[in-house]
C-alpha cells in the first residue's frame, strides 16, 4: 500500500520551524529582560493571556481557510459575554445557552449571506458589525438590561487553575505535592482559559484534519468550483464555517469577560485585527485553501508574547502597533515569496 | 521564399511552457499586400505564435523581422505601435466602460474609428458600455479600432467564427481592402471555404512546426487537411479498433433536441451502457456547454435529457452525480484543488453529502485512494501539492476522484490535452477498462486520431447539430475533420 | 445627456433624491435653517466625504485600502503637531508637504502590493497598524493646533459655509474630473474591470496600480487636513482610524461603487456621505439612541451591496 502524505508536510514543518524560532527568540528576550519570565508561572500567564485571542483567531482561521473573513467577530465575542452577564440571573446554564444561540444565529446570517446570496464576506461582516454595535448599544438600556458584571462563576473560572488545590489536605508537608519542585507552578499554569483553549484547539485541529467537514473547508477555499463539480453544496459548508467561527468567538468573548470581570461594548474590539494578524502570521493564506490552525496558535503566542514584551519595556502603544504591522507584512511577504517559488 | 520583400519574417520560433513544447521551430513569412491563412489543429501552436507576434508573451528562441528590421515586442501596445494589430476572438475591450473611453485608452482617433465602422456599414453609440453590446458587434468594433491605427499587418484570430453571415462578409471586404492598399492580413480560421476564397497563401502548423505553405485555391481543402494530419494518418488504420459485438443494447443516456448558449441549436444523440462515445468538433462549437449541461452545471434552453429512460433535470452537479454522471473538466484548473494533496483531491467526491462530514474512516479512505492510484498509475513520487504534478498526472487525479466514488457515465472533456504521449496511452487504456466494466464514457477530444484509439462510436458536432454519427471503422481523421468542417462524409 | 448616460447616472440621482429627502427632514427638525446650520452640515461630511472618495477610487481600480483611515489620521496628527503656533504661510507650506507625504505613502502601498504579490487586504491591514503606530508616535496625546487663518480657510469662520463647501467641491473639480477624463483614469477603471483586457489594451497594470493608491493617499491626506482644520486638534486613536476606514467603505459602496471594480465614480460617495451624516443626526433629534443609526447604516450597506450586485447582473446580461 502506498502511503500518501496528507499535505505537503515539509512546507508546513518549514514554516512551523521558523515560527517556533521566532517564538523562542522572543521568549529568550523577555527572559533576559526579566528573569521571572523564565519561570513556569510566567509561561502560564502567557497562555492565560493568549487564550481569548487564540479562540478568536481559531474562528478567523476557519473563515480565512474558505477564503472569507469575519470582521464582526469582535462584536460576536463581546455580545456573547454580554448575554452571559446580563442573563446570569436566570441561571448560568440558561445564560450560556442563550449566548450560544446568539452565536449560532449571527454566524448563520453571515454564512447564508455569503453562501447563498453571494455577498462579499468583507462587506457582509462589516455591515453585521455595525448592526451588532447598534443593537447592543440600544440593548444595554432596554431588553438587555441587567448586570454587566460577569457572574462569579465565570470570573473564578477565568482566573483560577483548573485544579482546585484549596481543599487538599495531606499528612505531612513532604507528602503534599504542592511542595515538590515545579508542581505548584505547573498547577497554577493550568488556568481555565488555557485549559479551555487547549481543549477547543484539539477539537478544531481534529475537525480540520480528520473530518469530511474539514476537508471541505480547505476544498472550497482552494477551489470552490472544483468542489461544486464534485457535488459539494458549497453554501452549506460556508454556513457551517461562519457558525463555527461565531461559536469560537463567543467562547473567546466569555473568557475575556471573565478575565476582565465586567463587560463593556469595547471588550473585544482590540482583538479583531490581531485575530486576523495571528492567522496571517501563522501562514494561512487570506485567499484560502492553505494553512491551518497550528500556525495560528503559534501566531497567537507570538503576538501575546510580543505584547507582553512591549509592556515590560514600557514601550508605547505606538511602537506596539508599528511592530505588529511590520511583522504581519514581513511574514506575509515571506509566505508569498515561498509559494511563488514553489 | 523571397525574404528581402517580406513584410513579416519569422524564423526558428520556439516556445515551451515547462515541459510542454508549444512551438518547436516555426518559420512563417508574409509578403506585403497578401492575405495569408494560418492553419493548424488545436494545440498545433497557432495561438502561441500569434501571442508572441502581438507581444502578449515572449519566445524562448527565434527571430521576428518586420520590413527587414528585427524586433521583439514587449507588450501588445508595443506591437501595435510597430504596425501589428491583432483582433482576437475575445474582444480586448474593457467591459465596464464605454466604447468612447475604450478608444481613448488605446489612443484611437474617434473620428477615424467612426468612419472605419461606417465603411463596414455599421454604427454604434459611443457612450454604450462595452459589456452591453452583443459579441458579434463588439468584434467588429475591435476590428474597426485596429483598422484606425493603419496597421501594416492585421491579424484576425478566428473572428469569423460565430459571426452572422453579413458581418463575416464585411470582414472579408475589409481584408480585401487592406490588400488593395498594399497591407497584409494573417487570417486564422477553421472555415476552409473562406480560406480558399480569399487567401493568397496558407501555412499549416502541426506540432509546433510549419509543415506546409502553399497557394490557397479551389480544392486546397484536401491539401490542408492532409497537412494538418500528417503521415500518422496512414499508420492509424493499423491501430484502429473495430466495433465490439459484445456491446449491450441498453441505452443509458438520451439527449433530445438540446439547445443553449450561442452555439447549440438542436443536438440529439444516445449513449449505450458500456459504450465509449467520442465527440469531435472544431473549437467553439458549443461542446463545452454540452458537457456542462450533462454535468448539471448549466441548464439547456430547451430539449430533454433522459437517463435510463426517465426525463431528468439538474439544478446542481450533485444531481447529476447522484444519477451516476460524473464530470472530468477539460480545464484541469477547475477540476483540481491546486494547493491540496493528491489524497485530498482523490477523496473529495466522497464528502459531498452532509452525512459524510463526520470523522473520516482513514483505513477505508486509504484503501480507496490507493486503489485509484494504482489503477491509474498515478506517480506519487512528486511532492504532495497537486499543482506541482505534471499535466498527465494531474489529469489522472481528476479522473481518479471518480474512481474512488463510482459512476455510470464519465464525461471526459479533452482529457489528453497538453499531456505526454505515455500518459495519453494510459488514459486510452483506462477508458477502455471502464467500458469493459460496463460503464459508459462520453469523450470529447481535440485530437481526432484518439477517437479511433479509444471509442466505439463517434458523433461530430457542427453548427449546433450532430453532423455525423459514425461507427468506429469510419472514424479516421479525414472523415472526422471533414465532418467537423461541415463537409459531408462518405457513408 | 442622452439616455445611456442618464442610466449610468441613475444611482447618483437616487442618492441625490435620498439626500434631499433626508436633508429636508433634518431641516424640518431645526428651529431655523441658515448659513450656520448649512455650515454644520458641510463640516459634518467633509472629512468622511473626502475619505470615501479616496476609497471609492481604489475600489474602482480593483483594490481596497484598509489603512485609508490610518493614513488620514496620520496626516491629521502630523499637521496638528507641526502647524501649532505657526504663521499662515508656514502652515500652508506644511499642508502641501503633508499632502505629498500622503501621496507617497499611498504610492508605497501600491508598490508593495504590486511587487510582493500579497493580497491588498493583508498589505493594507499591516500598513494600518504601521501608520496608526506612527501617528501615535508623532502625537502620543490628542493635541496640537493649526494656524487659525488656515483653519478658517478650511472650515470657514462661523457662519460662513462657503469655504468648507469649496474644500469639498474643489477636489472633485480639480482632481477627480480631470483624472476621470484622462487616459490614466481610464486605465484605473480598466485594471479594476478586467486586468487581461487592460493589458491587451496597452495598460501597464503595476504602474497604474501604484498611481491608483497614490491618488487614494492624496484624498486621505486631504481628509486628514480637513480634520485638523475642523477640530483644530489631532485624534491619534486606532479605533477612530478603523471606524473611519469602515465608513469610507460604506460611503463608497452606498455611492454606487461596485466591489468587483471598474464601476462607479467619486461623486456618488461624496453624496452618500450626506446620507451617512443625516441618518444619525435625524434620529438623535428625535431622542432616538444614535446606536439605531449604526444599525441602519450597517443594514443599509448590506442591502445596497446586495441590490447593486443583483442589478448589475441583470443589466449586464452575462454571468
Amino acid at each position: 500500500m502506498i502511503k500518501l502524505k496528507m499535505f505537503d508536510e515539509s512546507r508546513i514543518s518549514k514554516s512551523m520551524l521558523s515560527l517556533t524560532g521566532i517564538l523562542f527568540a522572543l521568549y529568550i528576550i523577555t527572559g533576559l529582560l526579566d528573569s521571572y519570565n523564565f519561570s513556569i508561572p510566567a509561561i502560564g500567564n502567557i497562555f492565560y493571556l493568549g487564550a481569548a485571542l487564540g479562540l478568536l483567531a481559531a474562528g478567523q482561521t476557519i473563515c480565512m481557510l474558505t477564503g472569507g473573513i469575519d470582521l464582526s467577530l469582535a462584536m460576536i465575542a463581546t455580545g456573547a459575554a454580554f448575554i452571559v452577564s446580563v442573563k446570569s440571573s436566570s441561571g448560568l446554564l440558561v445564560a450560556l445557552s442563550l449566548a450560544l444561540l446568539y452565536c449560532i444565529v449571527i454566524g448563520a446570517i453571515n454564512g447564508l449571506a455569503v453562501g447563498l446570496l453571494g455577498m462579499n464576506p468583507l462587506i457582509m461582516t462589516l455591515g453585521m458589525n455595525a448592526v451588532l454595535i447598534g443593537v447592543f448599544t440600544v440593548g444595554v438600556t432596554t431588553f438587555l438590561q441587567g448586570s454587566s458584571t460577569v457572574p462569579e462563576v465565570l470570573v473564578t473560572l477565568s482566573t483560577a487553575s483548573i485544579i482546585d488545590t484549596s481543599g487538599w489536605v495531606f499528612e505531612s508537608a513532604t507528602a503534599d505535592p504542592r511542595s515538590w519542585p515545579f508542581v505548584a507552578s505547573i498547577v497554577d499554569t493550568l488556568s481555565w482559559p488555557f485549559f479551555i483553549w487547549l481543549l477547543v484547539s484539539l477539537i478544531v485541529l481534529f475537525i480540520l484534519a480528520r473530518t469530511g467537514l474539514g476537508r471541505l473547508i480547505y476544498a472550497i477555499g482552494d477551489n470552490a468550483q472544483s468542489a461544486r463539480l464534485a457535488g459539494v453544496k458549497v453554501w452549506k459548508v460556508q454556513v457551517t464555517t461562519y457558525v463555527m467561527c461565531a461559536i469560537l468567538g463567543g467562547i473567546g468573548g466569555i473568557i475575556l469577560g471573565g478575565q476582565s470581570g465586567a463587560v463593556a461594548l469595547s471588550l473585544a474590539n482590540s482583538f479583531l485585527l490581531p485575530s486576523v494578524a495571528a492567522v496571517v502570521i501563522g501562514g494561512t493564506s487570506i485567499m484560502g485553501g492553505i494553512g491551518g490552525y497550528k500556525g495560528t496558535m503559534m501566531g497567537t503566542l507570538i503576538l501575546t508574547l510580543l505584547s507582553s514584551l512591549l509592556t515590560t519595556i514600557n514601550s508605547s502603544e505606538a511602537v506596539k502597533q508599528m511592530i505588529y504591522g511590520a511583522i504581519v507584512l514581513a511574514l506575509a511577504w515571506t509566505y508569498a515569496k515561498i509559494s511563488e517559488n514553489s | 521564399m523571397a525574404s528581402n520583400n517580406s513584410l513579416l519574417s519569422i524564423k526558428g520560433l520556439e516556445k515551451s511552457y515547462g515541459s510542454v513544447v508549444a512551438l518547436k521551430n516555426a518559420n512563417f513569412e508574409v509578403s506585403p499586400g497578401e492575405i495569408h491563412a494560418l492553419l493548424g489543429a488545436n494545440g498545433a501552436g497557432k495561438s502561441t505564435l500569434v501571442k508572441i507576434l502581438t507581444g502578449v508573451i515572449t519566445s524562448n528562441n527565434g527571430t521576428i523581422s518586420l520590413n527587414g528590421k528585427q524586433l521583439t515586442f514587449s507588450s501588445p501596445d508595443d506591437a501595435r505601435k510597430n504596425g501589428v494589430a491583432p483582433v482576437f476572438q475575445d474582444p480586448a475591450l474593457i467591459p465596464d466602460i464605454s466604447i468612447q473611453r475604450n478608444l481613448t485608452l488605446t489612443s484611437t482617433n474617434e473620428a477615424r474609428f467612426v468612419s472605419e465602422l461606417a465603411l463596414m456599414g455599421l454604427k454604434v453609440n459611443l457612450n454604450e458600455i462595452a459589456a452591453n453590446i452583443e459579441l458579434p458587434l463588439l468584434r467588429m468594433i475591435d476590428l474597426a479600432r485596429a483598422l484606425s491605427h493603419d496597421p501594416e499587418l492585421l491579424i484576425l484570430d478566428e473572428i469569423t467564427a460565430a459571426l452572422p453571415i453579413d458581418l463575416a462578409e464585411k470582414v472579408i471586404t475589409v481584408m480585401n481592402n487592406q490588400k488593395a492598399k498594399g497591407k497584409s492580413v494573417i487570417f486564422i480560421s477553421h472555415r476552409l471555404a473562406e480560406i480558399e476564397e480569399i487567401c493568397d497563401r496558407a501555412t499549416v502548423l502541426r506540432d509546433g512546426i510549419n509543415v506546409d505553405t502553399f497557394e490557397a485555391s479551389q480544392g486546397s481543402e484536401e491539401r490542408i487537411v492532409q497537412a494538418m494530419l500528417g503521415e500518422k494518418n496512414k499508420r492509424n488504420s493499423n491501430e484502429a479498433r473495430t466495433s465490439r459485438s459484445s456491446l449491450s443494447s441498453q441505452t443509458l443516456l438520451e439527449i433530445k433536441s438540446i439547445s443553449g448558449g450561442k452555439h447549440l441549436k438542436d443536438l440529439s444523440f444516445t449513449i449505450k451502457k458500456g459504450e465509449v462515445l467520442g465527440v469531435a468538433a472544431l473549437e467553439g462549437q458549443g461542446q463545452d456547454l454540452l458537457f456542462e449541461i450533462l454535468a448539471g452545471e448549466s441548464n439547456p434552453e430547451s430539449g430533454e435529457i433522459l437517463v435510463n429512460g426517465k426525463i431528468v433535470t439538474f439544478s446542481h452537479p450533485s444531481d447529476a452525480i447522484n444519477l451516476g454522471i460524473s464530470y472530468v473538466p477539460g480545464d484541469r484548473k477547475s477540476a483540481l484543488m491546486p494547493q491540496r494533496s493528491i489524497r485530498e483531491n482523490l477523496a473529495l467526491t466522497r464528502f459531498r453529502g452532509i452525512s459524510k462530514w463526520g470523522v473520516i474512516n482513514s483505513k477505508d479512505e486509504e484503501v480507496r485512494v490507493d486503489d485509484a492510484v494504482s489503477s491509474l498509475q498515478i506517480d506519487t513520487r512528486a511532492k504532495s501539492q497537486v499543482k506541482r504534478l505534471s499535466g498527465g498526472n494531474q489529469q489522472k487525479v481528476t479522473i481518479g476522484r471518480w474512481v474512488t466514488t463510482g459512476f455510470d457515465l464519465l464525461l471526459c472533456f479533452d482529457p489528453t490535452r497538453g499531456i505526454d504521449v505515455g500518459t495519453k496511452q494510459q488514459i486510452y487504456e483506462l477508458v477502455r477498462e471502464f467500458a469493459d466494466q460496463g460503464k459508459s464514457v462520453l469523450l470529447f477530444t481535440s485530437e481526432l486520431r484518439e477517437i479511433q484509439l479509444a471509442c466505439d462510436r463517434a458523433i461530430v458536432i457542427y453548427e449546433g447539430r450532430v453532423q455525423a454519427d459514425l461507427p468506429i471503422e469510419k472514424c479516421d481523421e479525414e472523415n472526422l475533420l471533414n465532418a467537423a468542417h461541415g463537409i459531408a462524409v462518405a457513408k | 445627456m442622452n439616455l445611456i448616460q442618464l442610466k449610468r447616472q441613475s444611482w447618483n440621482l437616487a442618492i441625490i433624491v435620498l439626500a434631499l429627502v433626508l436633508g429636508a427632514w433634518r431641516i424640518s427638525q431645526l428651529p431655523q435653517f441658515g448659513a450656520y446650520e448649512a455650515r454644520t452640515f458641510v463640516l459634518g461630511i467633509l472629512p468622511i466625504a473626502l475619505l470615501s472618495m479616496g476609497q471609492a477610487l481604489i475600489i474602482i481600480g480593483g483594490g481596497i485600502n484598509l489603512a485609508i483611515g490610518a493614513e488620514a489620521v496620520l496626516i491629521n496628527c502630523l499637521s496638528a503637531k507641526y502647524m501649532l503656533d505657526t504663521s499662515f504661510s508656514k502652515s500652508l507650506m506644511l499642508a502641501v508637504v503633508f499632502i505629498i507625504v500622503g501621496v507617497l505613502i499611498g504610492a508605497l502601498t501600491g508598490w508593495i502590493i504590486s511587487v510582493s504579490g500579497i493580497a491588498d487586504i493583508v498589505v493594507t491591514l499591516a500598513t494600518s497598524f504601521l501608520l496608526v503606530g506612527v501617528a501615535m508616535y508623532v502625537m502620543p496625546q490628542p493635541g496640537g493646533g493649526i494656524n487659525q487663518t488656515l483653519a478658517d480657510l478650511i472650515s470657514g469662520k462661523v457662519p460662513n459655509f462657503i469655504p468648507p463647501l469649496i474644500c469639498l467641491i474643489l477636489p472633485i473639480l480639480l482632481i477627480w474630473i480631470p483624472l476621470y477624463r484622462s487616459k490614466l483614469g481610464i486605465s484605473m477603471y480598466a485594471i479594476g474591470s478586467n486586468k487581461d483586457a487592460a493589458f491587451l489594451s496597452g495598460v501597464n497594470v503595476n504602474l497604474t496600480r501604484i498611481k491608483l493608491y497614490a491618488f487614494g493617499g492624496l484624498f486621505a491626506a486631504l481628509s486628514g487636513l480637513a480634520l485638523t482644520g475642523i477640530t483644530l486638534s489631532s485624534s491619534p486613536f486606532a479605533n477612530i482610524s478603523n471606524t473611519a476606514t469602515l465608513n469610507s467603505v460604506a460611503g463608497a459602496v452606498l455611492g454606487g461603487v461596485a466591489l468587483s471594480g471598474g464601476v462607479g465614480g467619486l461623486i456618488g460617495p461624496a453624496l452618500a456621505a450626506l446620507i451617512l451624516y443625516f441618518i444619525p443626526t435625524i434620529l438623535l433629534a428625535y431622542g432616538i439612541d444614535p446606536a439605531y443609526s449604526q444599525i441602519i447604516t450597517g443594514a443599509l450597506t448590506i442591502v445596497v451591496v446586495l441590490l447593486g450586485g443583483l442589478l448589475r447582473k441583470r443589466t449586464a446580461g452575462k454571468k
